[in-house]
Order: C-alpha cells, then sequence, then structure tokens
C-alpha cells in the first residue's frame, strides 16, 4: 500500500543503519488516511516500513511495541489521533501516557527509547505522514543497529540462521 | 519486652477480643518458619516474625476461600501492605474483611531489599527506620548507570542466565491475571530456555509497571539472582515525578495511566508545542 523507493540521499554510508526496519501502527481515524493518501499520491517514501492498521492507537499494548523489539525491529512508531479528536472517549490519552511509561523502562535495559515513536494527530495528509515517517527513518538511520542481544538472539537460534 | 513477644501479645489480643477470626504470620514448625493461620490464641507462643515472607498472596488466597463473614487479620511489612492495597483496588478481596497489624522493617533488611520505605502506613511494631535509595547500592549502580552501553552490557549478561522458572511471576504479590500473557505462544514462546530475553523480561516489568511495590519477591524467588526488581526503579521513579504517583500507598487512587489526560496530565506530554515524540528530547 504505502511503501516506496527509498530516497537514495538518506542511505549515505556514514550512516549507521542504512536501512532500519520500522513498523507502524496507524489509527484508522488518522495516520491510517494519511498512509493511505501518501500511497496514492505517490509520495516517496522510505523502504523497510510496515503499516499496521488499529482501530485505535490504544489498541496498541507496550507489549506488542517489547514485541515487536524482540523480534529484531528497529523502530516503532504508534500513531494516533490528535489528543483532543479521539472518537473512543478519549482513549488515546492512556495510550499516550502508557507509551511514555514504556521509555524508561526501555531505557533501563538500554533500548534506546528514541526507537519508540508516537505521535497523535500529526500525520492525517499524506505530505505530513511522508513527514514524519521521513523523520523518524532518519532518526532510526543516525543510532547505531540495535546490539545483538535486543534482536533477540533467540529468535534467530530458532529460525536455524545463526 | 521484644519485638516478637509484642507481636505474640497483639495477635494474642486480636484473636480474644474476637477482632479477627484467624491471623496469618509466620509460625516456627520443627525449627522453620512457615505461613500459618493463628486462629486459637494459645497457639501464638509459635509466632515469628524472621525472615521476611511475603505474605499477601496468601491472605488474598485465604479471604476468597473463606467463608463471607471470616475476618482475617495480618501481621504485614510495609512491601506487603502495599500489595494488599493494590490487590483491593483491583477487587481481588475485600478489604474490610482484613485487619492489617503493620511492622516496621529494621534498617539491616531496608538495605538487603533496597528498600526505599520500609514501614507500613500505620506501625504497630517495630520502629520506623529511613527508607535505602537503590541508586546508592554499589551493585545496583551498575545496572542503572548512567551509561545506555553499560546497562545494557549488564542486562544482557544477567538475563542470559535466566532459566525461565516463572518464578519471578509466579512469587510476585501482584501478578494475578488468569490467563497470564507469559504462558501465550503469541509473546512468549513456550519450552524455550532461556526465555526470549526482551520480549518475557520486558512485557513481565510493564504489566507491574504502575502497580510494583517493589517488595524485591522477584529479586528474592529468582533462582539465578538476577535483580529483576532493578527494572521497576525507573519506571517506578517516573510515575512519582510525573503524576506524585506511588502504587499501593493510596487505597482510592487508581493509577494515573487509566485517566484522561484532562484530569491527571502527563508533564512530558503537556509542554506547550507538544506533538510527537520526535520533539522531545527523552535523554534526561
Amino acid at each position: 500500500m504505502t511503501q516506496e523507493i527509498l530516497l537514495s540521499d538518506h542511505a549515505e554510508s556514514t550512516r549507521h543503519n542504512a536501512a532500519p526496519k520500522v513498523v507502524v501502527f496507524a489509527c484508522k481515524w488518522c495516520a491510517l488516511i494519511g498512509a493511505d493518501a501518501a500511497g496514492k499520491n505517490k509520495v516517496q517514501l522510505p523502504v523497510n516500513f510496515r503499516v499496521i492498521p488499529v482501530e485505535c492507537a490504544s489498541r496498541v499494548e507496550a507489549d506488542a511495541v517489547i514485541r515487536a523489539f524482540s523480534s529484531g525491529i528497529d523502530g516503532v512508531a504508534v500513531m494516533g489521533c490528535h489528543l483532543g479528536g479521539c472518537r473512543y472517549n478519549n482513549a488515546n490519552h492512556r495510550a499516550a501516557k502508557r507509551l511514555e511509561l514504556l521509555r524508561p523502562l526501555l531505557d533501563t535495559v538500554g533500548i534506546d527509547s528514541r526507537r519508540l515513536f508516537t505521535s497523535f494527530g500529526t500525520a492525517h495528509e499524506h505530505h505530513q505522514f511522508a513527514d514524519v515517517i521521513g523523520e523518524f527513518y532518519r532518526r532510526l538511520q543516525d543510532l547505531p543497529p540495535v546490539q545483538a542481544w535486543s534482536r533477540s538472539n533467540m529468535n534467530d537460534y530458532r529460525r536455524g540462521d545463526t | 519486652m521484644s519485638l516478637v513477644e509484642d507481636a505474640r501479645l497483639k495477635a494474642k489480643n486480636a484473636l480474644e477480643e474476637g477482632l479477627v477470626d484467624g491471623v496469618l504470620a509466620l509460625a516456627r514448625v520443627e525449627d522453620e518458619p512457615y505461613p500459618y493461620v493463628f486462629e486459637d490464641a494459645a497457639e501464638t507462643g509459635m509466632l515469628e516474625l524472621e525472615p521476611k515472607w511475603l505474605l499477601a498472596k496468601l491472605a488474598m488466597n485465604i479471604l476468597r476461600s473463606s467463608r463471607q463473614d471470616y475476618r482475617l487479620g495480618i501481621i504485614c511489612r510495609g512491601c506487603d501492605e502495599r500489595a494488599l492495597n493494590e490487590l483491593s483496588k483491583r477487587n481481588q478481596f475485600d478489604p474490610a474483611r482484613l485487619h492489617v497489624i503493620g511492622l516496621a522493617c529494621s534498617a539491616e533488611q531496608a538495605r538487603i531489599c533496597l528498600c526505599t520505605k520500609p514501614y507500613p502506613a500505620s506501625i504497630a511494631l517495630g520502629e520506623k527506620s529511613e527508607g535505602f535509595d537503590p541508586r546508592e547500592d554499589e551493585r545496583a549502580r551498575m545496572f542503572l548507570s548512567d551509561d545506555p552501553g553499560t546497562r545494557m552490557q549488564h542486562w544482557a549478561a544477567e538475563l542470559s542466565r535466566c532459566i525461565k522458572c516463572y518464578g519471578c511471576r509466579n512469587s510476585c504479590p501482584i501478578c494475578v491475571c488468569e490467563p497470564c500473557k507469559l504462558e501465550d505462544d503469541l509473546w512468549v514462546r513456550r519450552g524455550e530456555i532461556p526465555a526470549d530475553m526482551v520480549s518475557y523480561h520486558l512485557i513481565r516489568a510493564f504489566h507491574l509497571s504502575d502497580t510494583c511495590v517493589a517488595c524485591g519477591g522477584c529479586t528474592d524467588a529468582c533462582p539465578v539472582n538476577i535483580p529483576l526488581m532493578l527494572l521497576q526503579v525507573a519506571m517506578r521513579e517516573t510515575l512519582a515525578n510525573n503524576y506524585g504517583y506511588e502504587a499501593g500507598t493510596d487505597l482510592e487512587r487508581l493509577s494515573p495511566v487509566l485517566s484522561d489526560l484532562t484530569i491527571e496530565p502527563c508533564p512530558p506530554l503537556m509542554e506547550p508545542g507538544w506533538l510527537d515524540s520526535l520533539k522531545v528530547n527523552h535523554e534526561t
């Protein structure tokens, strides 16, 4: 739907991580519309990201973010509606608070909490979506690759490719 | 009168006055301490206070399985009391049926547990001693150091020794979910040792983020001595800084992550111009 070709100037050799893997949880009332429109309008977007539509940002448990990191994802974005515009009784407020509380835990074990990106109501239009994803993507490129252990060597053992 | 004699007397009085039907505490049976429900005032001579033994989950199970008007007394430490508060906030039992006899821990015990609050809200036994900041401890400092690389190194080394016995979950006085996500293949693959270091440990830690009362039960239970309680330190500090909230200290106040930002604002999300987390520097 929304995967386009990576802009070549982002993939300089000086970057730590040329092609980080990103999971985007997009609220269907806001960021998903932006993502869809970005695809329709053929906006250039980074590759290596996947959009997972969710009914509301609050549907994204912290566990899902943790599980993404453990399966080797470099960055997780959770995008919901504007904090005044939730359709589900301000559920996005809870999501914002919960994910904010996840940051210190990620930092404690050394997973840089900047790898978790939360955004509320900033990606409704296709160019806005492209901008925030691009900015997040460039930030991930500048971060050193996730250390082997948090990429979960367990997953690699399982697949037998180590 | 020594502390333990005082405790025996208090338990005896509570039983004789008919204030409670039983008192949950430790008893010395064949020279070993065990949790025991004293229902006969004459038995209270066996009552013991040491070692530290978390009784909150036991108390919950006793209250659940006994008749509706059964009133239970409990000799409990600060951590146990906070755990009981959290459990009753989650409707696990009726707090009116519980009579708490609070025991303050010694300074030495607080140091062993890295406990910031080694005393219950109302102290019936012992003297209140100062709490101990986990960041002051030599060993804990490695896990909470300022350098993310150092932290990651230490945690990776520790967590790789995990034998996935689920002791941390079982010993936790507040882990009561049924079914448990840690037994679900979607989140944590079963039968895989060591546990997936990120998903098993971080999911467990995050589920307790706003509930952990820092009793140290997980650390004590761990057979390979992983200091699991230290995973919670940063989250507990964040809750205290952002909302002035500490789990277990208030029977009424619910976790602030359950409320609107308009009711309980979260300062990092309230800065002028905050739109998304790209604009906020979290490395503070």
